[in-house]
């Protein structure tokens, strides 16, 4: 049995570098410091959705109720402008609101055994319509300079803050996945629930953690979104779902828990991006672009088969040659 | 032991009857809810038990009752298909710009949208079954595969209703003993499907895969061609729910059904399909998509904002789920029960 690759990492770096020169050989406007650090705002909020999602994929549930959520903050960030609050009393408030939508998931979830599909299936329509019934169906654009600062300016005037946001984010749970308890039992529990329960680990208590934490980093996202787009409607997001899980699954987590690293998903952010940017400038059509990434998220999950399927014929041939030269 | 045993048959029988009951009260409890919703809305709005009203409801729900059942059908393989809304679209499109390029083909087109269908479910069915992809995953990657396929092929075109032939324009209006056309074809085709799982062998061993994969193995049942073969009847359904829709809606467009996944998993678990597999029939998740027209319909006679709808539909999804659990452990209870009288008995 073939464990996780620990080239896959590698693979990711090597495909996003190809992508990258396939786009500079594609477009002369490419390969310029100032157009690749700004088009890592593409990349930056569903990034965000990407790593909540991760550490609930890596206790062997799924969250897709996560960019509803994300609308769902972005109009309640807009409800504290209007208000006329300062960001740094919204910007909690918002990630509290959010997290408890989360652990709404989680207790449903972990407390109650129903599926995780079914649950945020359904909380995602009931989010999105939350969202709609808080604002209206007229998008809120009167944001205030400051709600939109994280979203929209550059540091040292090159580098984006929500870029810098990002990969902070990614760095605190790639280390609360790898050196916490916390962590451990994630990964603990995705590989094994029964095991987990029995050695003594709060299992419900760690998934509806998990659901909060992925919520949570909704409504951080939702701060990036509104200074990207300077609008908050209940139809914000809408559809980023497919983005967020195929940047999950092509960063090697394996789908149904356990195995996978943070480092991956940031990787696999990475090559998405830089496709994303390569074909935009190349005006590679939208729906192209969509097919794309369909087949990559496709591709993705059934990299370990092919692998196995490429590692059997290798060998296969392998040893033909040995009785052959015999 | 002995005072155990004495006391186990009476609390089992009680516990087999209230098993039986919540298995029962699970199906005829979908329509109990609309018969309320009903009653809720006439009491509001009189004019929602209008004839005319009421014929509207069970029109817009024919085309999503066959789209739900299809959805049931996957559902109770234990897997999932979100890409139904775009096998509709790519195999109404296809449909109709055949039609509009070559008239003279009359209603034998039908098998067009099925065949398409087919085959796209086929995709699906073979990643999922062979390829062992995770049956979300596998089938949101088609999704937008088949959607941007679309695209492509309509290059931003759509079929207005004046390049298809006449007969499929005079299609929806066509009625058999009163009732539209559309209305006739969906319970026909509800019906059969459920036949078709009660009585069938191949039926029948869907709900097993679906039930217990591994037992099923064990048992000689092929798994696999089981779980395909439910993806292909899934998305054939699906194609002939496209074609339905786009001689309904008159318009076709590269968008026509995008959403219906979210609305067809609405109304086959409200309907009692349960994701987890194994459980339900169609006929409950046909009066999932009539629950859901009836709620539209009410929503807009009572003129609460459409939005509404994607909470209510939302919260809906969770309470069946709820409600799927709490059976699901009434059943279980029910069967240890059983087994305690069998081994109490002899």
């Amino acid at each position: 049995m073939i464990r996780k690759l620990p080239q896959w990492e590698l693979t990711l770096v090597v495909l996003t570098l190809a992508a990258g020169a396939w786009s500079a050989y594609l477009s002369p406007y490419y390969l310029s410091l100032d157009q690749i650090a700004y088009s890592t705002r593409q990349f930056v909020f569903p990034g965000i959705l990407a790593i909540g999602l991760a550490v609930v994929v890596i206790l062997g549930e799924i969250d897709i109720s996560l960019a509803s959520t994300l609308a769902f903050g972005a109009v309640l960030f807009s409800k504290f402008s209007a208000f006329g609050a300062p960001i740094w009393i919204a910007t909690p408030l918002v990630t509290a609101a959010c997290a408890a939508l989360g652990t709404l998931n989680g207790v449903l979830v972990a407390r109650f055994g129903l599926p995780s599909l079914a649950v945020t299936l359904g909380t995602m329509g009931a989010f999105r319509g939350l969202a709609f019934i808080l604002g209206s169906e007229t998008g809120y654009t009167g944001f205030d300079d400051s709600y939109l600062y994280v979203g929209s300016e550059q540091a040292f005037g090159l580098v984006p803050v929500s870029f810098i946001l990002f990969l902070v984010i990614a760095l605190a749970v790639s280390v609360l996945m790898r050196r916490t308890v916390f962590g451990r039992r994630c990964y603990a529990i995705g590989l094994n629930k029964e095991a987990s329960w029995a050695a003594g680990i709060d299992v419900a208590r760690i998934k509806v953690m998990a659901y909060a934490l992925a919520g949570a980093l909704a409504g951080v996202a939702a701060l990036v979104w509104i200074g990207q787009y300077g609008s908050a409607r209940g139809d914000n997001a809408d559809g980023a779902i497919l983005f967020v899980v195929t940047a999950v699954v092509l960063g090697g987590l394996d789908i149904n828990g356990g195995r996978g690293a943070i480092l991956g998903v940031v990787l696999a952010l990475f090559l998405l991006g830089t496709m994303r940017n390569g074909m935009g400038l190349a005006n590679v059509a939208g729906p192209i672009q969509t097919i794309v990434l369909g087949g990559l998220l496709i591709v993705g999950v059934l990299r370990p088969i092919l692998f196995q399927g490429a590692v059997r014929g290798y060998r296969f041939a392998f040893s033909r040659q040995a009785v052959a030269s015999n | 032991m002995l005072t155990e045993g004495g006391e186990a048959p009476t609390d089992g029988e009680a516990r087999t009857a209230l098993g039986q009951f919540a298995l029962r009260f699970r199906v005829s409890g979908v329509a109990a809810f609309l018969l309320l919703l009903g009653v809720a809305f006439t009491l509001l709005r009189p004019q929602f038990i209008a004839p005319g009203n009421l014929s509207a409801i069970i029109s817009n729900a024919a085309i999503l009752a066959i789209v739900a059942a299809a959805q049931a059908v996957v559902l109770i393989t234990r897997n999932l298909d979100v890409s139904v809304g775009s096998i509709m679209g790519f195999s109404a499109y296809l449909t109709a710009d055949f039609a509009a390029r070559h008239p003279h083909v009359g209603p034998a087109l039908v098998l067009m949208p099925l065949t398409i269908g087919g085959a796209l479910g086929a995709l699906n069915g073979v990643l999922v079954a062979y390829g062992r992809v995770s049956p979300l995953i596998a089938t949101l990657g088609t999704m937008s595969v088949y959607r941007g396929l679309t695209y492509v092929y309509a290059r931003g075109q759509e079929i207005t209703a004046s390049r298809l032939p006449a007969w499929m324009n005079a299609l929806p209006e066509v009625r058999i003993a009163g009732v539209r056309l559309l209305v006739v074809i969906a319970i026909i085709v509800v019906c059969l499907l459920a036949a078709f799982l009660r009585f069938y062998p191949l039926g029948r061993r869907m709900y097993a895969v679906g039930s217990n994969v591994s037992a099923s193995a064990f048992f000689g049942l092929r798994t696999q061609r089981v779980v395909l073969f439910a993806y292909i009847l899934g998305a054939v359904l699906c194609g002939l729910a496209g074609f339905l829709y786009a001689v309904r809606v008159g318009t076709v467009t590269v968008v026509l059904a995008s959403g219906w996944e979210l609305t067809s998993l609405a109304a086959a678990v409200i309907g009692g399909v349960s994701v987890a597999g194994g459980s339900g029939n169609v006929i409950g998740a046909a009066l999932g998509a009539v629950v859901l027209a009836t709620i539209d319909n009410g929503l807009v006679l009572l003129g609460i904002p459409e939005f509404w709808r994607m909470f209510i539909q939302g919260a809906a999804i969770v309470l069946a789920a709820t409600a799927d659990m709490i059976i699901a452990g009434q059943v279980r209870n029910a069967l240890r029960a059983r087994r305690r009288i069998a081994r109490a008995a002899p």
